[in-house]
């Protein structure tokens, strides 16, 4: 079978699995080009589909979070690798920028979300952020020109 | 014994780049430790946003020093996807010529500092010789002997004579018994053993919790090569081996760099006897339909992923980077924990850091 009817049927599969698990939840799906798929979902379902896509169908390894600002939101991608690219993609309305950590389901995570926490400004409830990681440490007193360096409105300081 | 705290970097003798640790000590051993990267920001994914598709590539080939091409690469991969652009295999074949090439290059600097941590020497006189002759190929072909340029949306710049084709089949033949050579060292010298057996072990467990990436996760024995597995063309015709150890030391990720590297040289001897005819590159349009994708190939570290947003114009809405180093530097901390402080270099090599790429 070829790879790419082998990635549509396992899609299948985890898109009735989910709507099973969550029959409340509306997801959507996009086929993306180089074997990649975008599942569209809410920021409070990342969490349980995340637990769920590990239990049931061993994805474990997540490549990293994209965090974009879009203009209507700020955009998180979960780009998830388990032989196929399957990403998880929800929006951030701009008055409420949370979402919970994954780190207690994958430690790997936290270099991802303290990345994005500090270029974007997204708080990742229940992750700790011992200062930050790639801006200089007193960028948060206000030092540097901007708050948020990958923010559409970097340049107007607020 | 009371505790002490020491500072390393973050200028420092074990890496020529920046990185702090804070290692926490008692007496010889080093209990826990802290570190901090971010030192080398550049700020590429912000300046990625106000420069051309174009002057982009050039852009990504900066953001290492060492894997420059395999970025050009996965970055040029993404933007014709989004393009429907349909590369000349001729095209596609060099570029993985230049990766593979590239591959044995990193490996055998890797291989030679690694060796300069542990007081071997004569390893890395030797592996750093045999990278001159990587080096030589590809400056030949390119004209540059670490940024090579060679990248351009729709294909390559260059194209292969027949003379370069002898001279690389020639200087292969050279190369692949100083590469077995080096492995026979790895693999039966004493005192090489003594200094990396059980050094910095991490679990296969470890490596999936942290989504370990690259020659790393293939020493502690998870399967797992991009070009194998999600085969981004030219690889989906090529046979080779991905080689995997399961001991998770700092041998391990010695032995598996250097069967990579002999892979490498069967590799270059296969797209060059495959080479097909034709032309190298097709014309690109400057403005980009909007759309985005993500994609993936194979560093010499590991797994390196773009994420590309258009929004139609000639300029990219959004480009995410992620390098290989980044994701291996999690597990830094708990290597770093209940060893000695002679290790602790070993182990900082063992990783392959390049902080250039991780702090883009």
């Amino acid at each position: 079978m070829s790879r790419l009817l082998t990635q549509i049927y396992l899609f299948e599969e985890i898109f009735a699995t989910l709507q099973l698990a969550f029959p409340n939840e509306e997801f959507s799906v996009q086929g993306k080009p180089i074997d990649d798929t975008f599942l569209i979902l809410a920021p409070e379902m990342v969490r349980p589909v995340v637990e769920l896509l590990m239990e049931k169908f061993d994805v474990y390894h997540l490549s990293t979070i994209t965090g974009d600002d879009t203009g209507n939101g700020v955009r998180l991608l979960y780009h998830f690798w388990s032989g196929y690219g399957i990403t998880l993609s929800t929006l951030l309305p701009y008055d409420n920028l949370s979402v919970p950590t994954l780190t207690g389901l994958i430690p790997g995570a936290a270099f991802y979300e303290r990345e994005v926490h500090e270029m974007l400004g997204v708080t990742f409830e229940g992750l700790d952020t011992p200062g930050p990681m790639f801006l200089p440490d007193d960028w948060e007193d206000g030092a540097g020109p901007v708050r948020y360096p990958l923010r559409q409105n970097a340049n107007e300081k607020s | 014994m009371s505790k002490i705290t020491v500072p390393i970097g973050p200028q420092h003798p074990l890496l020529k780049e920046p990185l702090a640790f804070s290692l926490t000590m008692e007496g010889e051993h080093v209990i826990e430790s802290s570190m901090r990267i971010g030192y080398v920001h550049r700020g590429i994914e912000r300046l990625s946003q106000e420069r051309t598709y174009v002057q982009n590539v050039h852009l990504f080939e900066r953001v290492c020093g060492i894997c420059s091409h395999v970025h050009t690469t996965t970055f040029c991969q993404g933007v014709e996807a989004l393009l429907e652009l349909e590369v000349p295999p001729r095209g596609l074949y060099l570029r993985a010529l230049l990766c593979e090439l590239e591959r044995i290059h990193s490996h055998m600097l890797w291989l030679g500092v690694q060796a300069r941590n542990i007081g071997f020497d004569t390893i890395f006189m030797y592996a750093w010789r045999d990278r001159e002759i990587v080096l030589d190929i590809m400056e030949n072909l390119s004209g540059g002997r670490v940024s090579h340029a060679v990248n351009i949306i729709g294909g390559v710049r260059i194209d292969l004579t027949p003379e370069h084709h002898d001279m690389i089949l020639k200087q292969l033949d050279i190369l692949e018994p100083q590469i077995e050579a080096l492995l026979g060292v790895v693999e039966n010298e004493r005192s090489f053993q003594a200094r990396t057996r059980n050094i910095g072990v991490l679990s296969l467990e470890q490596i999936r919790r942290y989504c370990v990436v690259g020659p790393v996760a293939r020493a502690s024995g998870l399967d797992m090569d991009i070009r194998r597995d999600a085969p981004y063309p030219p690889y989906d015709q090529l046979r080779f081996r991905v080689p995997v150890r399961y001991e998770g030391d700092a041998w391990a990720r010695t032995m598996v760099r250097i069967l990579e590297m002999v892979e490498s040289v069967h590799l270059c001897r296969q797209l060059l006897t495959d080479l097909p005819d034709g032309p190298t590159s097709v014309r690109a349009k400057r403005r980009v339909p909007p759309g985005e994708v993500v994609s993936r190939a194979e560093a010499p570290r590991g797994e390196v992923i773009y994420y590309i947003r258009s929004d139609g114009s000639d300029k990219p809405a959004r480009v995410k980077v992620r390098t290989p180093t980044l994701t291996n530097l999690i597990t830094l901390p708990d290597q770093l924990q209940n060893i000695s402080m002679a290790d602790v270099s070993v182990i900082l090599s063992g990783v392959d850091l390049c902080i250039a790429c991780a702090d883009r």
